[in-house]
């Protein structure tokens, strides 16, 4: 059942994707239109890692949009997911955020549910003592939980509630799926996770993640870091259609960016920002994929971001709360053949990135700060021209907003704007 | 001349704690690193992390240079809005005792102070503390901050 979009939600400007209207972070029936024509409509859904469910039984907690999402692996070895809520009343069947079980049963009413979420018991079913029970119309068989259409690859898990998403290569494009094997592709270890409330609409946030205009800007660390200067050599890849995107930097990891940082520095006696790091660890950096690029950020629309700086290596999700919040969870991880030296090497490195990261710190405020500009200016619009109209990347270059205006390019496309 | 041997008392391990918790509230930051031996251990978790054995921190510092850039990045580099720390802690339990270690474990809440007048009970959780005596002067040869909570409010950019 698919119900029609309301009337105009939005006027969008007639310039298109280069003007972005403020209305679309603030208001209420914007972001309830989202839940259904975006995150329960045809897009892959990011849903976990395999390693966090070696086991059959093991399972872990998900939030697709609004909707709470159990991942769980099947006795058979197959990942599944399904909606976290009883097909009786709607209670979650599970809460704490992951765990291993031989089968769902509610707290509630003790429905049984198996890892596939087929229906398999409730409490008194017949009645007691013969008297009682459900009703002869009631068939175990049809109050199973709703599923999701589940796709892994390279040990990543996605997710979709619709029938009409395009297969997981279409949707994303083989550039993509390309560098998800480049990242993903020997077997990974958890290093652990942690998320952070994000005081702005969803949006903000993904859209700072697609804009490499900002990095050596917002973010001085970078520049001090030589981590990501736009001068770097690199550029954009689009994804299909131009509503994913990856944005890469290589470095010379023979000579150590570290070193030739160094060098610089001392014949400049002092750089722009008056320091550089005195602890080299951080800048201990190896080639891991053996092809010298130091920094990939790709994202897969909606709301997945798969990061490698340098060693440090994540996945984030940002999960819509509501119009002026939203949470935005990581994962860590590195690979079960790194030694001792690259683990630590990673987790020295994990300074960079989260709640107190030293390059990812200011991306957690600054959609925040966006939002309180914009109050009272919902008529207006952000101007997003850099790099053009399109979204086509500029070869060799990263000063473009291109990726972003990909973004609203999918966006307008589900809403109907 | 014999050998003087000072052993380590829980008095001084506790106004370590107590000079700590001033030096960040007060907006000290420059002076955090004097508080630690060299090397040294300065993380944040999270309690999921921590009960969970994953080895992934918030914050990590293992020397006195690490901490120094910590602090250069905090005054020169990193931007956010400019905000105050209210610690108020616990009495600490003495976990372990030898002659020249202390082992504590405090509790504590942190409530932070924007410009703007917005108070928010920022953090809660646990410090544990490996406390020396180096040179006549109590340090952290380790402190781990545990967090209760996995979910941070917007960004940590002054230590806890």
């Amino acid at each position: 059942m698919k119900k029609p979009q309301p009337a105009l939600l939005v006027t969008w400007p007639e310039e298109g994707v280069r003007r972005i209207p403020f209305e679309v972070y603030s208001d209420p029936e914007v972001f309830k239109y989202e839940q259904e024509a975006i995150f329960r409509g045809p897009i892959w859904h990011f849903l976990g890692l395999e390693v966090q469910i070696p086991d059959p039984g093991c399972y872990v907690l998900a939030q697709v949009g609004e909707t709470p999402v159990i991942v769980v692996r099947g006795d058979d070895g197959e990942v599944g997911a399904m909606v976290n809520r009883c097909s009786h009343k709607g209670t979650p069947l599970a809460f704490v955020p992951s765990g291993k079980v031989s089968r769902f049963m509610c707290i509630y009413h003790n429905w049984c549910f198996d890892l596939k979420g087929k229906m398999t018991a409730a409490a008194f079913e017949r009645g007691v003592r013969g008297k009682g029970g459900m009703a002869s119309t009631f068939n175990k068989q049809e109050n199973g939980l709703q599923r999701l259409r589940v796709h892994t690859l390279h040990g990543l898990i996605f997710g979709t509630f619709s029938d009409e998403t395009p297969s997981f290569a279409d949707y994303v494009g083989a550039d993509l799926i390309a560098n998800i094997a480049r990242v993903c592709g020997r077997k990974l270890r958890l290093l652990g996770q942690y998320s952070q409330a994000i005081p702005s609409n969803w949006k903000l946030y993904i859209e700072n993640v697609k804009d490499p205009y900002h990095a050596s800007i917002l973010h001085a660390f970078n520049g001090v870091m030589k981590q990501d200067r736009l001068t770097m050599e690199g550029g954009i890849v689009m994804g299909s259609k131009g509503w994913s995107h990856i944005s890469f930097s290589k470095m010379d990891f023979e000579t150590g960016g570290e070193v030739y940082e160094e060098a610089e520095m001392r014949s400049a006696e002092l750089n722009i920002y008056g320091f550089g790091l005195r602890d080299k660890s951080m800048t201990a950096v190896w080639d891991d994929f053996g092809d010298s690029v130091s920094m990939t950020i790709q994202t897969i629309f909606p709301n997945f971001v798969l990061q490698q700086l340098r060693n440090c290596l994540a996945v984030r999700t940002i999960v819509p709360i509501g119009t002026h919040e939203s949470e935005l969870r990581w994962i860590a991880f590195g690979f079960e053949d790194d030694d001792e030296a690259k683990t630590n090497g990673r987790l020295k490195q994990a300074n960079m990135m989260g709640p107190a990261g030293l390059i990812a710190m200011e991306d957690g405020m600054i959609g925040g700060l966006v939002q309180r500009g914009i109050a009272g200016s919902l008529d207006k619009a952000a101007v997003v021209e850099m790099g053009g109209h399109g979204i086509e990347p500029i070869p060799g270059s990263r000063v473009s907003e291109g990726s972003v205006r990909g973004f609203w390019t999918g966006y307008r496309a589900l809403m109907g704007l | 001349m014999g050998i003087v041997i000072h052993r380590i008392t829980e008095s001084q391990a506790r106004q370590l704690i107590s000079d700590y918790t001033y030096t960040i509230d007060d907006g000290s930051v420059s002076n955090w690193p004097t508080y630690f031996t060299d090397p040294c251990l300065y993380r944040i978790t999270t309690r999921q992390n921590h009960e969970m054995v994953m080895p992934l921190s918030i914050m990590l510092c293992d020397n006195q240079a690490m901490l120094y850039d910590r602090v250069e990045a905090i005054e020169k580099a990193n931007i956010f809005e400019p905000h105050y720390y209210r610690h108020v802690l616990s009495e600490s339990k003495v976990v372990d005792k030898t002659d020249t270690t202390i082992h504590m474990e405090t509790s504590f809440i942190c409530v932070r102070t924007m410009l703007d007048g917005r108070v928010t009970l920022f953090a809660t959780g646990r410090y544990s503390d490996q406390i020396v005596l180096e040179e006549g002067r109590c340090l952290f040869r380790s402190r781990v901050v545990i967090l209760d909570s996995s979910k941070i409010d917007t960004l940590i950019a002054i230590p806890i």
